[in-house]
């Protein structure tokens, strides 16, 4: 991992690279009988891990929520704090592959099938975390509006509700979103695949896609349309995860801000996590003639701008307490820049703001190593961020009488743990499994001779 | 068993220039079944063999938006105002500020569902089996050839002379698939 040379008119695919080679590149990690080292490594870790999330499951739903640490006053804790991270997670992935889509920006090409699959995995821990903080998760069924024959139906004027309606709509949006885009690809597997069993498992999956000028001309608008509804959609879902806050009247919570601060939060969080999956792709697949120093330079300063719109959001959430005539809010400020959950909040400061700025050098945005450092101190930042904002919070509420403290259990940090867990095997299964490299749209960037 | 059909002629091109070419003179001697296959999507490819076919599948996704916000929006009404109506601080019961969002939701995820399936319909997918797929180097199709193909089922066929156009623009093989 060294600084990669990056002169201004450097192309987005390296020359070389024609139709043939990236195809079969991209293909041959999927198709190669046996998958690196690494990647056992990989998924072996993040297999121990999903133990760990089986075992942290199995215990909670045996003993109840009990087991973490959440209680009175502090009754959200880790899962939802963990909720929102992972949704922010994911809407990084719509963020890098539809909204470029519609910007017209070639970069994306290379990186948005790993976007897209992060997404889905990381919605997958996301869905998760609401459920297992239920206290009786068996009854997550009932937020669904249907005709049940309990008479019960659920509030649909609470932020709640259209929360789970965003997530479960966004799952479904993004699988259909994600087969759209993958389709010719599988075909591509499926043409280039050798074993029998390979071509049978590939054919079914690619549908039967010929590649005719009006099936890519359908794809094509059907693509089109389906990025100009996921961009605003994936606004909406982080913008709804700020509402349930919003709507809370706990002091730090009930802000009118928070749907667009959660939403930069995402911009930072999910281009930060996908820069550190592209880069790992990049290397362990060798894929670093297809995915160039142009690609991480445009994510690198993507994210520049997400930490710029989160320090505005800071900002006015200091401001706004300070300045405001609302004394709880005030008290609650002050407990959270010097109260006993302060080094959080500091740390996610230098984490999500200072240290980001560092980006805003070209040596520092194309040193694969910093840029995997930088991103991943934005992750832990973001989950600090989290943190103080659902538990530091809830612990200094209006009346005095009403505070406490949280403090976090093994059984919460397994949960962390093993959910990291889920989303890695996800991923890595991904990764063996499905082309992580959008080959029909490098292809074209190739026959339109690799420009911008 | 039955006798093996000719489904057309195949030609094989190496760059997406000669095969539009190629595909636009087929068009102009009257041939009508002509259909390409291409390793990525060739700007108005479509257009040069079906002329003023213009495709309904923004149409569709637009009726499913709506269908999805009436949808979406009579489900809430009903449970709030009709089926279980319940008083919230005073609020209206059609209180339709508080359903955009879900009337929102539901209006994109039928907008998406509507261009997926749609999509799927209109390329006639899934359909695993298709004559071309037996054609010589097909597999090619999907990574670095661009492929022309005109049915036998064309009034006009003539495979000499579609050979010969064929050759003319330079594909480096042509070739007969039987159905």
């Amino acid at each position: 991992m060294t600084v990669i040379d990056l002169p201004p008119e450097a192309p987005i695919v390296e020359p070389g690279v024609d139709l043939r080679s990236v195809s079969a590149t991209v293909a041959d990690r999927v198709l190669q009988p046996k998958a690196p080292r690494w990647w056992w490594i990989g998924f072996g870790l993040s297999l121990t891990l999903l133990m760990v999330l089986v075992v942290a499951v199995f215990w909670l739903f045996l003993n109840g929520i009990g087991v973490w640490g959440v209680g009175i006053p502090v009754a959200w804790g880790f899962a939802i704090a963990e909720y929102v991270w992972w949704i922010a997670l994911a809407s990084g992935g719509t963020i890098v592959s539809a909204l470029f889509y519609l910007t017209r920006s070639p970069w994306r090409s290379a990186t948005n099938r790993i976007a897209e699959s992060m997404l889905l995995a990381a919605a997958a821990c996301a869905g998760l975390m609401p459920i297992l903080h239920l206290g009786r998760p068996g009854l997550f069924y009932w937020l669904f509006p249907y005709s049940t024959v309990m008479g019960v139906w659920p509030q649909v004027r609470s932020p709640l509700w259209w929360d789970f309606i965003c997530l479960l709509c966004y799952i479904l949006m993004s699988i259909m979103f994600y087969y759209t885009g993958l389709l010719p690809d599988v075909a591509t597997v499926r043409d280039l695949a050798q074993h029998r069993r390979k071509q049978i498992f590939y054919g079914i999956l690619a549908l039967g896609w010929r590649g005719t000028a009006r099936h890519w001309r359908n794809q094509q608008v059907v693509y089109y349309i389906m990025c100009a509804i996921m961009a605003p959609m994936v606004i909406s879902v982080h913008s709804v995860v700020g509402l349930d806050f919003a709507g809370g009247l706990t002091p730090g919570w009930h802000s009118t801000q928070f749907p667009p601060y959660f939403f930069f939060g995402a911009v930072i969080s999910g281009v930060a996590l996908v820069i550190m999956l592209t880069i790992v792709v990049r290397h362990g697949y060798a894929f670093e003639n297809v995915i160039t120093g142009y690609h991480l330079n445009a994510m690198a300063k993507v994210m520049l701008v997400g930490s710029i719109m989160l320090g505005y959001s800071y900002l006015w959430e200091g401001w706004g307490s300070i300045y405001g005539s609302d004394i709880a809010e005030r008290t609650m400020f002050m407990d959270r820049i010097f109260g006993f959950y302060a080094p959080a909040y500091w740390v996610k400061l230098v984490l999500n703001i200072l240290v980001p700025q560092l980006l805003w050098l070209p040596v520092v945005r194309r040193s694969e190593l910093l840029l995997f450092l930088i991103s991943g101190g934005i992750i832990v930042g973001m989950w600090l961020e989290r943190y103080i904002i659902v538990i530091q919070s809830l612990h200094r509420n209006y009346m005095p009488s009403y505070w406490g403290t949280f403090y976090p259990t093994l059984w919460d940090w397994a949960t962390l743990a093993g959910s990291i867990g889920l989303f890695l095997t996800i991923f890595f299964l991904i990764l063996r499994l499905l082309p992580i490299v959008s080959i029909a749209e490098v292809r074209e960037i190739i026959a339109k001779g690799g420009s911008k | 068993m039955s006798e093996p059909r000719l489904f057309g002629l195949v030609g094989r091109f190496a760059s997406a220039d000669s095969l539009t070419d190629a595909a636009r003179q087929l068009r102009s001697l009257g041939y009508r079944e002509v259909e390409a296959y291409t390793p990525y999507p060739i700007d108005g490819l479509d257009e040069v063999l079906r002329p003023r076919r213009r495709t309904w599948l923004p149409l569709l996704m637009f009726i499913g938006a709506v269908f999805g916000a009436v949808w979406g929006y009579f489900i809430q009404a009903w449970d709030e105002v009709l089926n279980y109506p319940i008083n919230v601080g005073g609020r209206p019961h059609n209180s339709w500020p508080a359903f955009v969002v879900g009337t929102f939701e539901f209006m994109v995820l039928c907008a998406i569902a509507a261009g997926f399936f749609g999509l799927l319909a209109s390329c006639r997918l899934p359909r695993l089996y298709h004559p071309i797929f037996a054609a010589d180097d097909f597999d090619r199709a999907s990574v670095d050839r661009f492929f022309l193909c005109v049915g036998a089922r064309d009034p006009s066929f003539d495979p000499r002379r579609i050979r010969r156009l064929f050759e003319r623009h330079g594909a480096e093989r042509v070739s007969e698939v039987v159905a």
